[in-house]
């Protein structure tokens, strides 16, 4: 396709999903005609880490992940902080928020998703703006303004509203950065639309201990501004669906995100949860406009991850480019990124977990489950004719390496092995030297066995007579505790 | 007493030999040792050093030529001259029938320097072929190829071994030198005696990694995720040296973006390492002066190798670390003159010097040496897969006259190739026993073994050492020399073919005068003298000799700009993921008490030869139902091989490993090549593993 006359490829948003198509498309060969409107004033930024830059992990200038020169120099036009503000289906334009139009052969939104905010009266002002002590955290303008109020020294206790992953890695980076911080979870447990209630508790229990308090199964409803003090510092209260008013200084929303999708529901193109599109990512209302990313509907869903939006993205290049290719779903593994917090999710919760949380035992599922929540760890396996389709690990992640790998490969497992999978990983036992068997082997290098070296007086004699010790060094320990007839000191 | 080197690995222990009644006597030389033992107060040796006379006055050696009869399919024993005569004559039809490149060469990198550079000049000058390659390509290319982008250069280790012992964290991409050069190691303990760190990569906890303070145990195929994770933590951290980057280096802005989507849970999810454990290293290498990167085959045979070791040299850029005392990125090269044999000619695209085989300046230096007219030299040949895989077609050569190396045991998809080596016309084998290779020749050729004759080699630090001739060769053996100057003569070649080695290496000095491995200033007397000398040594000036060069970059790199190239290399993966049909990674390696195809060590009576064996998990044991001593059935798309399993929880348990000494394993290994150094994938298949 790239030899034939260039098409227009116009995409909207400047996202995870958008730089990832351009890439494709960049190295897919095509040089020209590719239009990207990003509407944050920033070169495109990895977002997943925003909560990392948050923590202090992460400079902020390391999460950039491509500058505009990068845009320039591959023939692509990228302009930020561009709002799109209709398409002209019918011209084949899109309309930007100048009236400014912009052509297209093919439209690709990829707008993600916007916060949801809660229904918490008194959160919008009646400028129509957030409260000043409350903060959306999606974007890198949200991150840079909380640690610039962070900075100020003035925000000694926070409230994180919404105890998903975003939430916790928010409440856990506050934390860190010295914050005395709340969470609030409307629903009955942490994670709840990840994990059961079990790990859930053992989640609630994991962040106590890190003097992070967590109120589940209560809804913040109301925010009151509080008098000032002495010194003039006011905080504001967070009234709770319980009674407790939580007094704080400043309020983080996590508490999930909705599809971008009101563009394409202007544009009259089908929209449910998110822009439907089938299963090469098209419109099904339009040929000519697809979507990808957070923003995207497939068969049924939306995912809000950066695996499966990078799948999309790398498929459109390539139908976009000629390929016949489809997306055809994908294997999620959420993992939560935090200082002191362990915790990956294997596999759409909504296969194996059902309603109350408690995993279905239909379809010849198994459970593998080893828990200890007084280490704050949980590892549970959920298996299908041998194959690990989902599994949760809080707390121990020592095996995550094998268990995602057997995951995502659906590697058939041996009837033993969930179980063993679960257990610790077991220590060889360290065999003092002295107990060695006289026909065991101590030297590699030179082949020598313990009996020889018993035979001998001293390490200058295990030298002469076997040359034992002479090659890599390795063994010198172990002949040392073998000519004293002591146990050989253990390696650390 | 004569001084010698260890006929094995690119350590190249010094020895002192003398002849004995049993043979050959062996002792390690604490001053010719300097490699592994700076302070040269401690000679080392491991079991193959001191066993390597084995081979002095045993029954498998050849000693007559040998000509397979075409009626019986015998080998017959005849006098050498009867023996280069059918060969020139043959090689001189097929090339009148098909033209130059019928007849192809292929080398290796245990040759020494004089014969590396002899025989890319019989390609060149005698034969006219452009085929020639060596099994050097199967060694430490992609680190060539890696180095070569990056620094302008390519020597395996750009200061002394013994640096690792002023370092502070010294990481082994993929290297067990425990095993394979285990003197090496004691640079690893004296390290960690002063409170430095050594950190180990290798999806199995080998002897050497069993030293290590820190070990990430990667799935095999995904080491070039590891490195750009590392690089992105490290970046994440502010840990990149922003003036070196900035004065040293180019192209690192483009580097750093490229990582920025590599965050540790997602090379987590890749690379089966912990994000905690990557965590932990980055930590590490941030936080020291001196860090040392220094990989090995485990990275550098995958299809992907080049980018492997250009992603760590990235690392080791934003540290700013090479050119740095005790710092720096560096390949352990492996064979015994892995270093000074893809220097001088045997390379398909390389003349003496490191002079490239299409740059006109460089053809006409080399042309004046050998008084040939600069056109007649032959362009660019087949890289050594390459070659291999065109034998006997109809495009591909006719002829194949094979030194110092053992095809049939150390090819990838070793069947293929094993059915190419017997299509072909006239296969010729230079070995000093009936080696699988030379036992499918029409031609053999008994020559001499090291302490049989006298030469120089450059080892894995480019230092470049003499072994001197301890022993009498056996009666009807000659020497490669010989041998090539026999054949040269014989077709017509012009110039001179001298088979004294000394006379060969002044040749040598002056075609490899003003390359990047300038040896003009090395003599015999110098290396005597300096217990070996580091190239580049160029040509005295105002009777002032150059002092050699142990260590490189202090000020500048090679490239024209003295600046470093930082390269943008992304993730691809293993040529052949795992299937349903094929679920567990196959990797290779060595062992110990054995070296490469094994055709000498599985020969000496004294070093334990137990065959090749499954290293398997007990997770994956316990799965399959393999028990331990009990043969295993291995099965790749390409072949299939049984062999005992050793169940060890020391790999990973997705994992097999089984060593590449014997006929066997490389029947199953994949011979996708890697774009740029053209080395085929060893480290990673696919396979089967049921009892």
């Amino acid at each position: 396709m790239s030899t034939a006359a260039p098409q227009k490829i116009v995409v909207v948003g400047s996202g995870m999903a958008a730089v990832r198509l351009v890439e494709g498309l960049v190295a897919r060969g095509v040089t020209s005609g590719i239009t990207v409107l990003g509407e944050e004033p920033h070169a495109p930024y990895n977002r997943i880490l925003l909560s990392a830059v948050l923590e202090g992990t992460h400079r902020a200038d390391a999460i950039t992940l491509r500058s505009p020169q990068w845009y320039a120099d591959n023939g692509v036009e990228l302009r930020l902080g561009t709002r799109v503000a209709d398409i002209d289906r019918v011209e084949q334009q899109v309309v930007l928020a100048g009236a400014e139009r912009v052509a297209y052969d093919h439209l690709v939104l990829a707008t993600g998703a916007i916060p949801s905010l809660p229904p918490i009266r008194g959160l919008i002002g009646p400028d129509g703006m957030l409260h000043e002590r409350v903060h959306a955290f999606r974007s890198l303008e949200d991150c840079t303004r909380l640690l610039e109020l962070l900075a100020t020294g003035r925000v000694r206790r926070a409230v994180v509203v919404g105890g998903g992953l975003l939430g916790l890695q928010v409440a856990r980076a506050l934390a860190i950065r010295g914050v005395e911080t709340e969470i609030v979870e409307g629903g009955e447990h942490l994670l709840r639309s990840h994990v059961d209630e079990q790990a859930g508790r053992i989640l609630k229990r994991s962040l106590t201990a890190l003097d992070t308090s967590v109120y589940t199964g209560a809804r913040a409803i109301k925010l009151i501004d509080n008098p000032a003090d002495a010194d003039g510092e006011w905080s504001v209260g967070l009234k709770l669906d319980n009674g407790f008013t939580l007094d704080t200084d400043l309020v983080v929303l996590t508490a999930g995100g909705r599809p971008s999708t009101s563009v394409a529901r202007r544009a009259g193109l089908a929209v449910a949860q998110g822009i439907v599109v089938d299963n090469t990512l098209t419109s099904v209302f339009d040929e000519h406009i697809h979507a990808i990313g957070d923003c995207a509907e497939v068969d049924g869903r939306t995912s809000g991850f950066v695996p499966p939006a990078w799948d999309q993205a790398n498929i459109l290049a390539a139908r976009l480019t000629g390929a016949d290719t489809t997306y055809d779903g994908h294997k999620l593994v959420a993992r939560l990124r935090a200082t002191g917090l362990e915790v990956a999710v294997l596999g759409d919760p909504a296969d194996t977990v059902g309603a109350t949380g408690e995993v279905a035992e239909l379809d010849g599922c198994e459970v593998v489950q080893v828990s200890n929540p007084v280490n704050g760890s949980l590892r549970k396996l959920v298996i299908r004719d041998g194959v690990i389709v989902a599994a949760t690990l809080i707390g121990d992640l020592s095996r995550i390496g094998l268990i995602t790998q057997a995951f995502d490969r659906g590697t058939v497992l041996g009837p033993q092995e969930p179980g063993q999978l679960l257990m610790g990983v077991r220590q060889a036992a360290d065999e003092g030297a002295a107990q060695l068997p006289d026909d065991a082997e101590v030297c590699a290098c030179a082949g020598v066995s313990a009996g020889r070296i018993r035979g001998c007086s001293s390490l200058a004699d295990v030298k002469e007579r076997t040359r034992a010790t002479t090659g890599c060094g390795g063994c010198v320990s172990a002949v040392i505790a073998l000519l004293q007839g002591a146990p050989a000191p253990v390696r650390a | 007493m004569t001084d010698s080197h260890c006929p094995y690995c690119s350590l190249q222990c010094g020895m002192a030999l003398s002849p004995s009644r049993s043979g050959l006597q062996i002792a390690p030389r604490a001053d010719r040792n300097r490699t592994s033992n700076p302070r040269g107060d401690d000679g080392a040796l491991c079991r193959k050093g001191w066993t390597a006379g084995g081979l002095r006055g045993s029954r498998e050696r050849l000693t007559s030529p040998l000509i397979r009869d075409r009626a019986t399919g015998e080998l017959r024993a005849v006098d050498w001259d009867e023996a280069l005569d059918v060969v020139a004559s043959r090689l001189a039809a097929l090339r009148a029938e098909h033209g130059p490149d019928a007849n192809a060469i292929f080398g290796g990198g245990g040759l020494t320097n004089e014969k590396s550079y002899l025989l890319g000049k019989l390609a060149r000058v005698a034969l006219g072929t452009s085929q020639i390659d060596y099994n050097g390509r199967w060694c430490m290319s992609s680190a060539a190829s890696a180095g070569n982008q990056a620094f302008g250069v390519d020597r395996g280790l750009p200061f002394p071994l013994a640096d690792i012992e002023e370092a502070d964290v010294v990481v082994l991409v993929g290297s067990n030198m425990a095993e394979t050069m285990p003197p090496a190691a004691r640079h690893l303990d004296r390290l960690r005696e002063r409170g430095g760190k050594v950190v180990v990569i290798d999806p199995r906890v080998t002897p050497t990694a069993a030293r290590a303070d820190v070990v990430l145990q990667p799935v095999p195929g995904s080491d070039v995720a590891l490195a750009l994770g590392l690089l992105h933590l490290i970046d994440a951290a502010g840990a990149v040296d922003e003036t070196y980057v900035r004065e040293r280096t180019t192209g690192f802005e483009d580097v750093r973006r490229s990582v920025a989507s590599w965050w540790p849970e997602r090379v987590e999810r890749i690379t089966g390492v912990p994000s905690g454990e990557l965590r932990e290293v980055a930590d590490l290498l941030a936080g020291s002066e001196r860090v040392m990167v220094l990989t090995a085959r485990g990275a550098e045979q995958h299809a992907t190798g080049t980018d492997t070791v250009l992603a760590w040299i990235n690392i080791a850029l934003a540290l700013g670390m090479p050119g740095r005392p005790g710092a720096g990125y560096g390949c352990l090269t492996g064979q015994g003159n892995g270093q000074g044999g893809r220097e001088h000619g045997q390379k398909a695209d390389q003349l003496p010097g490191y002079r490239s085989i299409t740059d006109p300046a460089d053809r006409a230096h080399v042309a004046a040496v050998w008084g040939v007219d600069p056109a007649t030299i032959p362009g660019k040949g087949r890289s050594a897969y390459e070659l291999l895989q065109a034998l006997g077609t109809p495009e591909g050569p006719k002829s194949l006259l094979v030194l110092g190396s053992n095809i049939v045991v150390s090819a990838p998809n070793a069947t293929e190739i094993t059915a190419r080596l017997q299509s072909l016309d006239l296969l010729v084998v230079a070995d000093i026993v009936m080696s699988e290779t030379a036992a499918l020749a029409d031609v053999v050729l008994p020559v001499t073994q090291w302490a049989e004759e006298g030469g120089t080699m450059t080892n894995l630090e480019g230092r470049v050492i003499l072994r001197h001739q301890a022993i009498t060769p056996p009666a009807g053996v000659r020497s490669d020399l010989d041998l090539i100057a026999g054949l040269a003569e014989r077709l017509g070649a012009p110039g001179v073919w001298p088979t004294d080695p000394e006379t060969v290496f002044e040749e040598l000095r002056a075609a490899s005068s003003g390359g990047k491995a300038d040896y003009a200033g090395i003599t015999y007397d110098r290396i005597r003298a300096e217990d070996g000398v580091f190239w580049p040594c160029p040509a005295p000036v105002e009777g002032e000799d150059h002092p050699g060069t142990p260590r490189l970059f202090a000020d500048a790199f090679a490239h024209p700009d003295g600046r470093a190239r930082a390269l943008v290399v992304d993730h691809r993966g293993p040529a052949e993921e795992v299937s349903a049909d094929y679920p567990v990674h196959l990797t290779t390696g060595r062992v110990l008490a054995q070296y490469q195809s094994g055709a000498q060590t599985r020969r000496i009576r004294e070093l334990p030869d137990e065959g090749a064996f499954v290293e398997i998990h007990p997770l994956l044991a316990g799965r399959v139902g393999a028990r331990d001593g009990e043969p295993l059935l291995i099965r790749t798309v390409r072949g299939e091989m049984k062999a005992p399993a050793r169940v060890v929880d020391t790999i990973r348990p997705d994992t097999v490993f089984v060593p590449f000494h014997w006929v066997g394993v490389n029947k199953l290994t994949n011979d996708a090549l890697d774009p740029s150094s053209r080395m085929p994938e060893f480290k990673v298949s696919a396979c089967a593993v049921s009892a």
